[in-house]
């Protein structure tokens, strides 16, 4: 390519966008549903291993006791929990504290609770526990340990949850990969079409072009960048979309389900760059399987 | 220079567009190819610009084999070839100085270039007010002005007019066809393909005749 060309391609390429805003416009908006709805695919995927991962480092142990227990019975237990390696005390937790943090969770349906004659939480204590250093076992022989203690009525860990939860995120993970393709597959389908369209619009211009003496690279490469800014105003407009269905769902969250403490991320900042330049390669791509068909003058 | 061997042209199953047609142009002729309606003149000066490929039978246009022509050869060799089409083929979406400069453009020319060679193409065809103008704006003749200032503006060793005065009063006729020999005076070969035999009265150019495809 003459780099005397480029002036003119990317003019070339922005007049046609101006001159065929309308089709453009229609095209710009299928690709940001196609994107959205992969992109929303991503989002969610990468909150599920955001999760599964967060929550698979640490483990945490809640250690219920029967009823309040003294303070020099739980420093003994502390002291004593503290020889093993990998743990951590996170904090006793009183019974009031207990229902105090219920009623926190609870929002505005704390109301709920007044009803209550007595507080029914148990106190307990948290542990964490570290697997790197405590070890795969460290976990049963606590719970042997502590439940072997008068004081203490139930101790609950998360792991079968999380051994269950990994294994699903292993499926997930395989069914993801197949679907995130399927997806990006029936955008590429959806776009290659919707370019097809922005083309087609034009094909007496390609004819003339060819028939005054344009090499196919000279007429391709114009479409080739509108094909790209489409791409990237679609992936853009998607990314806008689904940040703001994030703030929204992030914000009413806790009416929605309930809870607010449940940590859900956005697109990092390199997955965003990614989805960018995904949707420009979607645009260069889509256009280049477009143009084939109209280059037989 | 042009060169027909036996060219035979057929669209689908219908009647052959042309039939054992054999043709020699040389540098700097002028040539009307003359004929009624569906004789076959408009798909003869396709094969010669390659807008459609012989069925059989061989052409050659300065040197090249258009039967085994390669894309980007073909792109080099229309540029050689400057085109008046019967229906102009103007963009209507781009203004005059932008449908005359294109010729220009696919050929990387700088920007300054292309105005200065413009303007004059334009002044020269009197359309030096009218560079703004959409083809939509523009009268018959005045798009068919366009149209032959986009074809001369390379300096075109070929020139095709597709009846270049199909649609114009007497007046705008006699215009373009002066237009037409002053640029052929400059050495440019010019092939007119008419129907009118008004243009061919009293002319002493080479006429070549075409009746149901074939050559009479």
């Amino acid at each position: 390519m003459k780099i005397t060309f480029l002036p003119y391609f990317i003019r070339q390429a922005m007049a046609n966008i101006f001159n065929n805003r309308l089709v453009h416009l229609i095209g710009v908006g299928t690709m940001a549903i196609a994107f959205l709805i992969f992109d929303a695919f991503i989002l969610i995927f990468l909150n599920l291993n955001y999760w599964s991962e967060e929550r698979g480092k640490l483990l945490t142990m809640s250690v219920y006791f029967r009823e309040e227990p003294e303070r020099i019975v739980l420093e003994d237990i502390e002291k004593e929990l503290l020889y093993f390696p990998g743990v951590t005390i996170k904090g006793f937790i009183s019974k009031d504290d207990a229902m105090e943090s219920l009623r926190r969770q609870l929002g505005n349906k704390a109301g709920l609770l007044d009803g209550l004659r007595e507080n029914p939480l148990p106190a307990s204590l948290e542990i964490i526990l570290s697997r790197d250093k405590g070890g795969n076992s460290l976990p049963y022989q606590l719970k042997t340990r502590l439940e072997g203690i008068d004081i203490v009525d139930e101790v609950q860990y998360s792991e079968e949850w999380i051994e269950r939860f990994q294994a699903i995120m292993e499926a997930v993970k395989i069914i993801g990969m197949v679907l995130g393709g399927l997806l990006f597959l029936a955008a590429l389908f959806i776009i290659t079409n919707t370019i097809k369209l922005t083309i087609y619009s034009r094909r007496d211009e390609i004819e003339i072009l060819k028939l005054v003496g344009a090499t196919n690279r000279f007429v391709k490469i114009p479409f080739l960048i509108e094909g790209s800014i489409q791409g990237f105003l679609g992936g853009s407009v998607a990314l806008v979309i689904l940040f703001l269905i994030y703030m929204i769902f992030i914000t009413r969250v806790d009416l929605i389900i309930g809870f607010a403490s449940l940590d859900i991320i956005f697109l990092p900042a390199q997955f965003i760059y990614f989805l960018l330049l995904m949707s420009i390669i979607v645009g260069f791509v889509g256009s280049t399987i477009s143009l084939g068909r109209f280059f037989r003058v | 220079m042009i060169q027909l061997f036996h060219v035979y042209k057929a669209f689908g199953s219908n009647n052959p567009a042309l039939i054992d047609v054999s043709l020699t142009v040389r540098k700097g002729e002028f040539v009307f190819i003359t004929g009624p309606s569906g004789a076959g003149k408009t798909t003869l000066l396709k094969i010669i610009f390659c807008a459609e490929r012989a069925t059989s039978g061989q052409a050659l246009v300065n040197g090249r084999n258009l039967n085994r022509i390669q894309d980007r050869e073909l792109a080099y060799l229309r540029r050689e070839i400057g085109v008046v089409f019967q229906d102009f083929k103007l963009l209507p979406r781009r203004n005059v100085f932008e449908n005359v400069a294109l010729a220009l453009e696919i050929t990387g020319f700088p920007l300054s270039v292309i105005r200065k060679r413009v303007h004059q193409t334009l002044r020269y065809l009197g359309l030096a007010n009218k560079e703004g103008y959409y083809p939509p704006q523009l009268s018959g003749g005045e798009q068919q002005r366009v149209a032959l200032a986009r074809a001369i503006i390379n300096n075109p060793l070929i020139l095709l007019a597709d009846e270049p005065t199909g649609n114009l009063d007497p007046d705008l006729t006699m215009e373009i066809m002066a237009l037409l020999r002053e640029i052929h005076t400059r050495g440019t070969m010019v092939i007119v393909a008419t129907h009118s035999q008004e243009l061919l009265r009293d002319t002493r150019r080479r006429i070549v005749t075409l009746n149901k495809g074939r050559i009479v």
